[in-house]
């Protein structure tokens, strides 16, 4: 199989996306954008409690309500909601208004019962148990100790040794395009939906098997969608009663998306960690032992563990994790999840030790690299030792945040601004799906397109296919048309875990690589040469390196029928197992607590590099991603009344063009990392970021700040409580 | 509810009090010609009655130039009237409460939060959305496209928008001011960085630099 | 939302007879009383839109000489626009530079702005002001990071939200409403109050009355103001204090400082401006004006963050009154 070209023209070079102009100038669609004739709007009651009996539901009001086509009722009197935002009954009405007004006019009554929603009071052997036939205890499920060697003895042996207690809040998606879709019925058993999900064909399969009408008969179509970071891979239960709306109106289109408040209580969420971690090491910086015992919670439906110990290598560890259950909104997987709450809990207490140690931090990491840590091993081309590549990456970074100008912890000078620096180290799987495919369409006009049924999360998928294809057939970019989104094409991968582009890529490259040969073979003739002399390049084709005939002329040469070829899954071209490290520098004020990122840099490794400015700005994004969680987001929820009391966009804090700080992103592009083929980029680099910045403004403050995010209040409530210990 | 329905506790001597004081009341406070304007308004008070809107009601807007006409009710804002009603979807609903720019609509010049508008407040107001703004190599869409100032690109109508509208009344801003100007929007998936060059780059290009 | 009917008078004494009536809400800017009754906390029969009303839009006279007349319609914007603004009342314009977002100073007024209702979120889901459920304070038991750290012995935890009124009351201002009486015109603070029972406003004017106009007099010494915010970008101060400081020579004769964040009120603190009286101001006089401004402060359960922040903030707008920025060194 032909490996990636050698001498790329396109790929690896800055590439404006292409929708980019539709999206700029409000031309693009989304499926909240889509008005079909007769469209009705959908709205749902959700609960108002955390916990609560359905004491009695009557929906006629809601039928009788002005405009109201249609009603659907989810949950039956006896039923038991568990959580704040938890659907009842949904309704389709003329406009917008009218159908909230025919949710409000839904008789309810409640038992309200007990609820916890925080990790403190679900775990307070005082609170009631409110996941009755779980096997729970206090709410909790204790998972099983991973053992590894011996860690009190390891623990013994250290010459040194920190004990701390840190944690990360739930923070939410908050996908700025609500999730649902708008949902429209063509006769008894034909259904199209415009869906904003990051899965068009898991979404038309799962509204097929809710209808018991054939896959084929259902079309979701995802030409642009507004963000989803791992929390629409499906129809969800919303879509699904859109769709039902929509047939009890008879067929008429019934849009349905959730309003900002449901989005955070609803749609998705990265569970919290709280850990306590005992790490010791000798007097050299050698990790002898680690011991940690965490828990988080993961809303009702559990799922909140993270990778623990994280990156270095701890061989005498003991690790126990406990899901916490609360009366929450489930998890959902979130950009990297799992490794922003690891990387958090890892890198702080390295952090601690490499301070009592009184090493810089940077060499303590170093040192507890694993002498080899092999990714992509059994895959092609050869596998790769990841610690030579956080070596070369922490140097690289250091350099350029400038790590010389660091002094240790809590000796930066007398103002009120303390500069501080902080680093964390982070790595990702990703790596492409075997199972993907592509059609490639060359026409007798000369037009090109590619398609499968992947979708655009804004990732720049799009584009990536349009530049593959243009590399091979010597065009340019906007001249090929990328069709994706639409789940009846060929099978495409869901947008999720960086492996969008490995697992599109090759498909992709082999669809067309194929047509191009299929294109040589038919016109080779016509030029009085072989196949194997031909070549294509800058919209011509070329014998022997010599421009014969305009690539229209070519195709033209097809009379009526198209080249049509199908692209599958080869190994060699994309891989996976990538590393990364992350510096920051901050500014704080010890009066006020207020905390001013002033710069990020970020090395990052994810093998062959297809579109450098969409690469840029997903690793910018994923920056900024971790810089919120660094600094702003939290989900705020009430003990006493069991609501979320920020499920919003002011008070959950979101940060904006005057938080950001100037960001230096470094790709570790080298020649073997090329050769590894195409690894995703989505997750990686939104991973070590709150880290950094939380070992930063430790590095700053001299305390440590044990909470995240680093708000005034905790940077404040740190500095108050070493006063009092001193 | 019926329109014009008096409201019985007024009567005809305090208004005419009102009139008197509200005047005197003004007059500290307005320049020359506002004032003018006031007094015409006054003489006109006899047919000026607040007219009460309910239920459904016509609004015609003027939106990017074009007379539009719809059915909306006093509580229909004005970002779901456009999106709704009007099909000019380029402006977004995201947070819904003000905070966080998806929304932003030009209205007599300035830019504004539409979801927390009224559409029937917007009578005989010129309103513009990015989707008349100009996306030839001088426009701020094609700034954006250009640096990459978008991913999912849900926010970025608000941030065009608000760009475009701070241009007009600073073309030549500072990074700091770039800033500045577009704090009243939000981006998730974190396209700040390309959004900030595609200010400048923009600011640039509207003067033909 | 609910549905209501909408009425858009030209003139106050329209709005007036508009507003008549205890189901009615007055419209300005928009920001704050669409999104109470989008989440169905403020609920009206009726909506009076005041922005077409060009009597309440403007200011008058000379900041440098006899003061301002800023009439209640005029968008922060406006105000921000208003030459001599800066220079005559540096409190003011820092605080108004410090609002919402330029979309948000586009639409908002400053009358709106001073008579918005409380940004509490036990307030905002529905629970009151006061936020009682079986006798206790849910923000008390709960979560108060937001919340007050003086006069927490009632039951008004939540923090007034008026940015512009914590210097607006250092600086002396007046507001003028109208009403069917007819026209009072009293000090700024009187605008607040603290609600003692279920179903008590925190704001003295009527329903049915118009914020006419904001009065502030000429300033007669220096003034300034300090926030402090955890974004930079669009956020709600945390804490924030206006000072207003008359001089003889260079000691304070006399002092006014106000502190935004801690109270249900705009909150004077009598004894920082003890402490300033006849003192000249250094490093340390304005610190031991902080250590007085939160002298009496009895934060709740997770809140006490605020005590240090609000020392801070003190002493940072009594340095910033004479022009020391010391903490931008």
């Amino acid at each position: 199989m032909a490996g990636w070209p050698e001498s790329p023209r396109l790929i690896g070079t800055e590439i404006p996306r292409l929708d980019g102009l539709a999206k700029a100038s409000g031309r693009a669609k989304y499926p909240s954008d889509m008005n079909p004739p007769g469209l009705l709007h959908g709205a749902m009651l959700w609960s108002p409690h955390a916990h609560a009996k359905i004491k009695s539901i009557d929906l006629t009001p809601a039928e009788k309500s002005p405009g109201v086509k249609a009603v659907v009722g989810v949950m039956k009197e006896g039923a038991t909601v568990r959580y704040q935002g938890e659907v009842i009954a949904a309704v389709a009405a003329e406009t917008e208004e009218k159908a909230r007004d025919a949710v409000r006019a839904i008789k309810i009554e409640f038992e309200v019962l007990p609820h916890v929603v925080t990790e403190a009071q679900a775990m307070d052997p005082k609170s009631p148990e409110v996941f009755k036939g779980r096997g729970l205890a206090n709410n909790t499920r204790k998972g099983n100790v991973q053992k590894n060697g011996d860690p009190e003895g390891g623990l013994e042996k250290a010459d040194v040794k920190i004990e701390g207690h840190y944690s990360a809040p739930v923070i939410t998606h908050v996908c700025l395009e609500p999730h649902g879709l708008t949902a429209k019925w063509d006769g008894p058993d034909k259904l199209t939906a415009w869906a904003s999900t990051q899965a068009v064909q898991v979404t038309a399969n799962e509204l097929a098997g809710r209808f018991e009408i054939p896959a084929t008969n259902v079309t979701v179509l995802t030409d642009v969608m507004g963000g989803g970071f791992g929390s629409k891979f499906g129809a969800d239960l919303w879509g699904l009663l859109a769709a039902e709306l929509s047939k009890k109106a008879d067929g008429k289109p019934v849009k349905m998306f959730l309003d900002r408040a449901h989005e955070h209580l609803a749609a998705g969420n990265r569970p919290s960690a709280f850990a306590h971690v005992r790490l010791g090491a000798t007097k050299d910086g050698k990790i002898t032992g680690m011991i940690a015992e965490t828990h988080g919670t993961g809303g009702a439906s559990g799922g909140a563990n993270f990778p623990l110990p994280y990156v270095y290598l701890v061989e005498n560890r003991s690790r126990s994790h406990s899901d916490v259950f609360v009366n929450g909104g489930g998890a959902r997987a979130m950009r990297a999840p799992g490794h922003p709450q690891g990387c958090i809990i890892m890198e702080a207490a390295m952090d601690d030790l490499a301070d009592a140690l009184g090493m810089d931090p940077l060499e303590f990491r170093l040192k507890n690299l694993g002498e080899r840590d092999v990714v992509n091993q059994g895959g092609a081309p050869a596998p790769i030792n990841r610690t030579k590549v956080y070596q070369d990456q922490v140097r690289i970074g250091a350099e350029l945040i400038g790590w010389a100008k660091r002094k240790p912890r809590g000796t930066n000078g007398a103002g009120p601004i303390k500069k501080g620096y902080g680093m964390a180290l982070h790595q990702w799987g990703g790596g492409g799906a075997p199972d993907k495919q592509v059609e490639c369409m060359i026409n007798p006009d000369g037009s090109v397109e590619v398609r499968s049924a992947t979708q655009d999360i804004g990732t720049g998928a799009r584009t990536i296919l349009a530049i593959i294809a243009a590399e091979v057939l010597g065009l340019e970019v906007k001249e090929i048309t990328s069709n994706i989104g639409n789940s009846t094409f060929k099978p495409g991968q869901a947008s999720g875990g960086s492996t969008t582009t490995p697992s599109m890529s090759p498909p992709c490259y082999n669809a067309v690589l194929a047509a191009r040969a299929e294109l040589f073979e038919k016109i080779a003739p016509k030029l009085g040469a072989e196949p194997g002399d031909l070549s294509l390049a800058k919209g011509q084709v070329l014998v022997k390196g010599e421009a014969k005939m305009s690539w229209k002329d070519a195709c033209r040469q097809l009379g009526m029928v198209p080249i049509t070829t199908l692209g599958k899954f080869t190994p060699g071209l994309s891989a996976n197992g990538v590393g990364g490290c992350q510096f920051a520098e901050v500014d704080v004020d010890v009066e006020t607590g207020v905390v001013k990122v002033v710069k990020i840099v970020a090395v990052q490794d994810s093998g062959l590099i297809i579109d450098k400015m969409t690469w840029n700005s997903q690793v910018y994004g994923g920056i900024i991603g971790g810089l919120n969680y660094g600094l702003f987001e939290e989900r705020v929820m009430d003990p006493t009344t069991g609501v979320m009391l920020n499920a919003d966009m002011e008070l959950y804090k979101l940060a904006g063009a005057s938080d950001i700080p100037e960001i230096v992103v470094r790709a570790y592009e080298t020649e073997e990392m090329k050769a590894r083929g195409v690894i995703g980029i989505g997750e990686p680099p939104t991973i070590a970021t709150a880290a950094a910045i939380g070992n930063a403004v430790t590095n700053a403050v001299g305390v440590r700040v044990p909470h995240w995010p680093m708000s005034p209040m905790n940077v404040l409530n740190a500095l108050a409580s070493n006063q009092g210990k001193a | 509810m019926t329109e014009n329905d008096p409201k019985p506790k007024i009567g005809a001597s305090r208004r005419d009090f009102l009139r008197g004081s509200s005047l005197a009341a003004a007059t500290a406070v307005l320049t020359q010609q506002v004032q003018a304007e006031v007094a015409a308004e006054a003489a006109n008070l006899q047919a000026a009655d607040a007219k009460m809107l309910s239920g459904e009601v016509s609004l015609s807007l003027d939106v990017n130039g074009k007379a539009m006409t719809c059915t909306v009710e006093p509580r229909s804002t004005l970002l779901d009237t456009l999106r709704d009603r009007l099909d000019v979807t380029g402006p977004k609903r995201v947070c819904d409460r003000a905070s966080c720019g998806a929304c932003t609509t030009i209205v007599d010049g300035a830019p504004i939060y539409s979801c927390t508008t009224l559409a029937v407040s917007c009578s005989g107001k010129k309103i513009e959305t990015l989707e008349s703004f100009d996306t030839g190599e001088r426009g701020v869409p094609h700034a954006f496209h250009q640096h990459d100032g978008l991913m999912c690109g849900y926010c970025t109508p608000g941030f065009v928008t608000a760009c475009k509208a701070m241009l007009d009344t600073n073309p030549s801003p500072t990074l700091e001011e770039v800033r500045k100007g577009l704090d009243g929007n939000i981006c998730r998936c974190g396209t700040y960085v390309g959004v900030l060059e595609a200010a400048l780059a923009a600011a640039k290009a509207m003067k033909g630099a | 939302m609910k549905a209501f009917e909408y009425a858009a008078p030209a003139t106050p004494e329209l709005a007036l007879q508009a507003l008549d009536g205890k189901d009615s809400e007055a419209l300005s800017g928009g920001t704050d009383l669409i999104s109470r009754m989008k989440d169905y906390v403020t609920s009206p029969a009726r909506v009076v839109y005041l922005k077409e009303i060009k009597a309440l839009a403007g200011i008058s006279g000379d900041a440098s000489k006899d003061g301002l007349t800023i009439g209640a319609g005029t968008t922060l914007a406006a105000l921000l626009a208003h030459k001599g603004l800066k220079d005559a009342y540096p409190a003011l314009h820092q605080a108004a530079s410090e609002v919402g977002t330029p979309q948000i100073k586009n639409m908002a007024t400053i009358g709106g702005n001073l008579l918005q209702r409380p940004r509490c979120w036990y307030y905002r889901a529905g629970n009151g002001l006061l936020a009682m459920k079986d006798g206790k304070s849910l923000v008390r038991d709960g979560d108060n990071r937001y919340h007050a750290i003086f006069m927490t012995d009632g039951n008004a935890l939540f923090v007034s939200p008026s940015s512009l009124a914590v210097p607006l009351v250092a600086l002396g201002a007046k507001v003028t409403i109208l009403g069917a009486k007819g026209e009072r015109t009293i000090p700024v603070d009187q605008l607040y109050t603290v609600p003692k029972k279920d179903g008590d406003r925190e704001l003295t004017i009527g329903a049915d009355e118009l914020l006419v106009k904001i009065v502030v007099p000429a300033a007669k010494g220096k003034n300034a103001s300090y926030e402090a915010r955890q974004k930079q970008a669009h956020d709600w101060p945390l804490v924030m204090a206006s000072v207003h400081l008359e001089m003889d020579g260079d000691k304070v004769s006399d002092a006014k400082v106000v502190l935004y964040g801690v109270a249900p009120i705009p909150y004077r603190s009598e004894a920082a401006e003890a402490a300033l009286r006849g003192k000249t101001v250094t490093m340390d006089s304005a610190a031991a004006a902080a250590d007085a401004a939160v002298s009496g402060a009895k934060p709740l359960s997770r809140n006490a963050y605020k005590v240090p922040l609000t020392k801070t903030v003190v002493k940072r707008a009594v340095l910033a009154a004479v022009g020391n920025r010391y903490w931008e060194a």
